[in-house]
């Protein structure tokens, strides 16, 4: 018998669950959903707990827990749909390092479906159908999950998106994800086949878009990118893969010996791309409407 | 050309290049294998049956079998010309044929009652019971089979922007995840397989409850009653009739264009690379039969 690291009740409402999980890990997902596993595997997968609770004549709740390696991995998952219900699953929400509430929420809620993230947990609560009664089961299942656990800190690269941007920007909250992997960013905004941007489990990326209304123009956004990775050189080269898939009919300039910041503007179909890479970070920006836009918001970085 | 072939990237779908891209980069992949030759590339139009029934499922998404059998039949008529629904299927198959059907067969799955109607629609047909096989599975699935019988759910997926027709046959290939990755471009490969090639004699797509978002987990804020059945000879043009729909879903969900991202690359590739048929709208005729609210093929 295996016991779940997550002290589920046996019985909410008229559900009951078996004694024991099934449990995937990294080797059996696949078996278990297919390619939705690969979201999973983008982030810091460990192992996930699934209960199937029952209720004899009505439809089923099911339970999932991922145990992911890092708060920021858990996060990330939550991050990745803003859309529902905010729902507030702990008794009171409290962190030290913060002085003002957290302006995310950590769950969801949606038709039945809670998603939530609880210290290094992410969790999908879904009922086969909505009703009253199942909602109260899957929010109490909710909280049992989060009971106990740190509020998932928001992670620092997410926490330091500018809230707006140089020439009347301003960010839009409901698009803003954090994730390691190139099929999570692909499935955000495409870039390419090809992991461009060289992502994997030891990179930190964000993602958001921002938007200008003026009087006069139509709505216009624009599509962030920010990539930390472990030192400059690693970001150099990332850069330097980038800009010979994505940009080949602009010579890459660089000078790997200087540490000095490196900037490009470039015009292609879609707009004005920008790159900007300082230290061990890149920022891109993508559809952007002119070059001088680009050029103040990078001054003003 | 490299080895590696050329890359795609967002910027060939904003010049319209993807076609050429594809061919290249699928063409360098094999090396050189005779998967290009011209397969089922279609001429003249394809013709694609939507078929609804407001009433195919209840409030809480049970189906009604007696409203969906029916619409199977409707669908058989309307897709084969043929006025009676054994005359249909006789166009298709033939009662010496060993019939794979091929549902979704979980995570947003093909409804039972489907499966269920095809193949009691099969046997009033005159074709034996026994030769009725459940064809979903791995590499000798099909190789039992001299026809099979597409029975996807209607759904979007975060790896392939669509995962309903021709990521139906992906446990065929034996390493299905191979196609996870950039390789899902080359899911069409799959189709020409020996075991699986013009076996494929109708593709009839579950879209009672499709889901446009977020596959293959499923959401339920991204499901809704369609209450439809989807079905062609041409499974390229059945695919990207369902394209259309999930894209209008997903736009009236948003109040704006929601595009599939990543885009459904593999459908493409279907078309130029590996001649399964259509994906050009202007190729393909849909009629269309029963309910007419939030029809979605705008």
């Amino acid at each position: 018998m295996t016991n779940s690291q997550v002290p589920l009740p046996r019985t909410v409402g008229s559900w009951t669950r078996p004694a024991s999980p099934q449990v995937v890990n990294a080797q059996n997902i696949f078996d278990y959903m297919n390619g939705a596993g690969e979201l999973y595997l983008g982030y810091g997968f460990d192992h996930l707990d699934v209960f199937t609770y029952s209720s004899p004549g009505r439809e089923s709740i099911l339970v999932e827990v991922y145990f992911m390696q890092t708060t920021d991995d858990a996060f990330g998952l939550l991050s990745l749909d803003w859309g529902g219900e905010a729902v507030e699953l702990r008794p009171s929400v409290s962190l030290p390092d913060q002085k003002a509430p957290p302006s995310r929420p950590r769950a969801l809620y949606g038709e039945g479906l809670v998603r939530l993230c609880a210290g290094r947990l992410f969790a999908r609560i879904m009922a086969e159908r909505e009703t009253p009664d199942s909602r109260r089961a899957v929010l109490e299942l909710g909280r049992s999950v989060a009971q106990g656990r740190e509020l998932t800190p928001e992670p620092k690269l997410l926490q330091e998106l500018p809230r707006s941007l140089a020439g009347g920007w301003h960010l839009l909250g409901s698009r803003a994800s954090f994730f390691r992997s190139h099929l999570v960013l692909n499935s955000i905004y495409y870039l390419s086949s090809e992991n461009l941007l060289d992502l994997g489990h030891d990179i930190e990326a964000v993602t958001a878009v921002y938007e200008r209304t003026e009087a006069a123009s139509p709505r216009r956004r624009l599509r962030w990118f920010g990539v930390r990775y472990p030192d400059r050189d690693a970001a150099l080269e990332a850069l330097g893969h980038f800009h010979r898939v994505y940009l080949p009919e602009f010579p890459f300039r660089s000078d790997s010996d200087s540490s000095a910041p490196l900037k490009g503007i470039f015009p292609i179909e879609d707009g004005w791309l920008g790159y900007w890479l300082k230290n061990d970070a890149l920022t891109f920006l993508f559809e952007c409407p002119d070059r001088e836009t680009i050029d103040r918001i990078f001054a003003s970085q | 050309m490299s080895k590696k072939g050329r890359i795609l990237t967002r910027r060939d779908f904003i010049r319209g290049t993807v076609g050429a891209t594809v061919g290249a980069s699928v063409g360098a992949t094999i090396m050189g294998r005779a998967v290009l030759a011209a397969g089922q590339g279609a001429s003249g139009q394809s013709l694609v049956s939507v078929v609804r029934d407001q009433n195919a499922m209840n409030a809480d998404h049970v189906v009604n079998p007696e409203v969906l059998r029916p619409m199977v039949d409707k669908t058989l008529q309307s897709t084969t010309g043929k006025t009676s629904t054994k005359d249909a299927w006789l166009s298709l198959v033939t009662p010496d044929d060993t019939i794979g059907l091929v549902p979704t067969p979980h995570l947003n799955p093909t409804h039972r009652e489907v499966v269920d109607a095809v193949k009691a629609s099969l046997i009033e047909a005159g074709i034996p019971e026994s030769k009725i096989v459940d064809a979903q599975g791995g590499p000798d699935k099909p190789k039992a089979c001299t026809a099979l019988i597409g029975l996807p759910a209607l759904k979007a997926h975060w790896l392939t922007g669509i995962g309903t027709v021709l990521k139906l046959y992906i446990m065929y290939s034996g390493a299905p995840s191979a196609y996870h990755d950039q390789n899902n471009i080359k899911l069409g490969e799959i189709w020409n397989l020996p075991s699986v090639k013009g076996k494929t004699r109708l593709v009839l797509v579950d879209a009672l409850h499709p889901l446009c978002d977020k596959g293959p987990q499923v959401d339920p804020r991204y499901k809704w009653a369609y209450n439809g059945l989807i079905a062609g000879t041409d499974p390229v043009a059945v695919e990207t009739v369902c394209l259309r729909i999930i894209d209008q879903k997903r736009r009236l969900l948003q109040g704006e264009p929601w595009p599939l991202t990543p885009p459904p690359l593999c459908v493409e590739a279907a078309d130029k690379t590996y001649r399964l048929g259509t994906s050009d709208w202007n190729k393909i005729r849909v009629t269309h039969h029963g309910w007419e609210e939030a029809l979605l093929l705008g």
